[in-house]
């Protein structure tokens, strides 16, 4: 139940007491009205003394059911109706002085019992306040677990399903892994016999066909390949550890640089900030950063690469890799990071155009985002942004 | 396929690749070594020289070629069943296989297989693997006691 009922519940509670106020002084009226008239029968009837008593009786009643306010008024009206009806001089509200001290007892023994009457009232009220409120709350409560374990049981539904399509996706997945490679397998290989065998009887153009069916058959295999790999990053759970970055990228600059063929490539690396991560997936979005860079400066006399940081927030750093290669137009950015999106020709550039999509999923995986700048001719800078180990105990604590 | 040596056992269900397979092997004339068997029940077969092959001579191959997806047997069972038999589990098993699935890898490795070789799409690169591995198990390494002899 949340405050507006709450506070509904409170009005009607109001509402009701302003009711029962009128009710209380009422029944406090017709007490002593009763009293009054019981009395005045009794002294027809040539009953004395007995107005007092009933009076009192009155009076405690009142204060019993009606509360401390009535039986205050009950005292008031039973007072002056027992001076004005039962002592001397009758009919007027003026008392002997022989009546004064017992008069005087009776409105002090009247107001005694009120209060009293009137102290055990209100505890038990608000013994009973005490009682419904707990009453409400632990139906409250009640709901609220009903409600927990209603989303509960949706949350274990969910992660089955989900869990299930993981399963769907996985052996998916699989069958294209073995059963899609080996067809393939096969068209490139009788393929390549073919030409081995009749080579000789076959003119140019039929030459090329051959050609152009194996290189299709290695192509389609390494698209697949890329596709397998990148629905594993998704699939695969992430390890969280401090990762250094200064040595996750010099060890991927290494790595590509080893292909680089005497290529003359001004490298610039900043320090680097430790940040959290697997550090096996975060390799794999430098790597392929790096490997682009490299790829796309080719037709550079000299290639310059800077990988740099910049603190977003104490928390947050984000990395760049900036090249003087070919570039990009701007107005494609969005497609940068598509599967098998690619902005230049299979002839200019080799690759399947997964590597940058790659590292969108691990980057997001990882919480981070990806934006890239660039301009035709003028290089292309790709920013990724990641959390940074902050304190060496968060450090060694997720180690 | 009867008759030969027999120190290769190639264990493969699809015909096209029992086909590059062998033509790989042909350049180093290993080809006539090699026992062709169709799935997992008949290379278990083949193993325990029951079946079509109560005829064989007992000797182990000196090395098998194992396909992983198979009709009958799978080759995960096979190589299960091979590398907990007393008699078998010293022959060395290949699994050649078209996937590069970690999962399969892992359960092939804690079974105890020798190597793992993903077929490569490239026909050069597969002829290459293949040549490479028929040469180094059936003539560079000494196979274990009980093996069929060159």
């Amino acid at each position: 139940m949340d405050l507006s009922t709450y506070r509904i519940t409170g009005d009607a509670v109001s509402v009701k007491l302003a009711r029962s106020e009128i009710i209380r002084y009422g029944a406090s009226i017709v007490c002593v009205a009763i009293a009054l008239g019981l009395a005045v029968g009794a002294v027809t009837y040539g009953i004395h003394d007995l107005e007092l008593p009933l009076f009192e009786i009155a009076i405690v009643l009142v204060a019993w059911f009606a509360g401390f306010g009535p039986s205050i008024v009950a005292v008031v009206l039973g007072s002056l109706c027992y001076t004005y009806f039962f002592t001397e001089p009758l009919y007027s509200f003026d008392i002997s002085h022989d009546d004064l001290p017992g008069f005087a007892i009776f409105i002090a023994w009247a107001i005694i019992v009120a209060s009293f009457v009137n102290v055990r009232r209100r505890v038990e009220a608000d013994l009973r306040v005490a009682r419904d409120h707990l009453q409400l709350e632990m139906e409250q409560r009640k709901r609220r677990d009903e409600d927990v374990r209603k989303l509960n049981r949706e949350l274990v539904m969910r992660a089955a399903e989900l869990n299930a399509s993981n399963k769907e996706l996985e052996s998916f997945a699989y069958s294209v892994s073995h059963d899609l490679r080996a067809p393939l397998r096969h068209v490139a290989g009788y393929s390549e016999l073919l030409q081995r065998h009749a080579s000789a009887s076959l003119d140019e153009k039929s030459r090329r066909y051959m050609q152009t069916i194996v290189e299709s058959a290695q192509r389609m295999g390494s698209l697949i390949d890329d596709l397998l790999s990148f629905s594993r990053i998704g699939r695969t759970e992430t390890k969280s550890a401090a990762v250094s970055l200064d040595q996750l990228v010099g060890d991927a600059v290494a790595e590509v640089g080893q292909d680089t063929g005497g290529r003359d490539i001004a490298w610039k690396i900043d320090a680097l900030p430790v940040c959290y991560g697997d550090r096996a997936m975060l390799k794999l979005v430098v790597v392929n950063l790096v490997s682009n860079a490299v790829k796309f400066t080719r037709a550079r006399q000299q290639a310059k690469i800077e990988i740099g940081c910049v603190d977003l927030s104490p928390d947050e750093v984000e990395i760049s890799v900036k090249d003087n290669g070919a570039g990009f137009d701007m107005q494609y950015v969005n497609k940068l990071f598509g599967v098998f999106q690619r902005l230049h020709r299979a002839e200019e550039f080799e690759g399947t155009g997964i590597g940058l999509a790659t590292v969108q999923r691990i980057v997001n995986r990882h919480g981070g985002k990806v934006r890239a700048e660039g301009e035709v001719d003028q290089g292309a800078t790709f920013y990724f942004t990641l959390s940074k180990a902050r304190s060496a105990a968060e450090r060694t604590a997720n180690l | 396929m009867m008759g030969t040596l027999g120190r290769i056992l190639l264990v493969e269900d699809d015909p096209r690749d029992v086909e590059l397979t062998l033509t790989a092997l042909e350049d180093y004339k290993l080809a006539n070594e090699v026992v062709v068997t169709r799935d997992g029940q008949e290379a278990l077969d083949f193993l325990h020289c029951q079946g079509q092959f109560t005829a064989r001579p007992p000797e182990n191959p000196a090395v098998m070629l194992l396909d992983l997806k198979l009709p009958k047997v799978d080759g995960l069972e096979v190589l299960k069943r091979v590398k907990s038999d007393d008699r078998l589990k010293m022959i060395p098993i290949v699994v050649l296989t078209s996937s590069h699935e970690e999962q399969d890898m892992m359960r092939s490795y804690s079974f105890g297989v020798n190597a793992y070789v993903v077929k490569p799409v490239d026909f050069h690169e597969f002829v290459n693997a293949i040549k490479e591995l028929g040469v180094f198990w059936a003539v560079i390494n000494e196979p274990p006691p009980g093996s069929i002899k060159r």
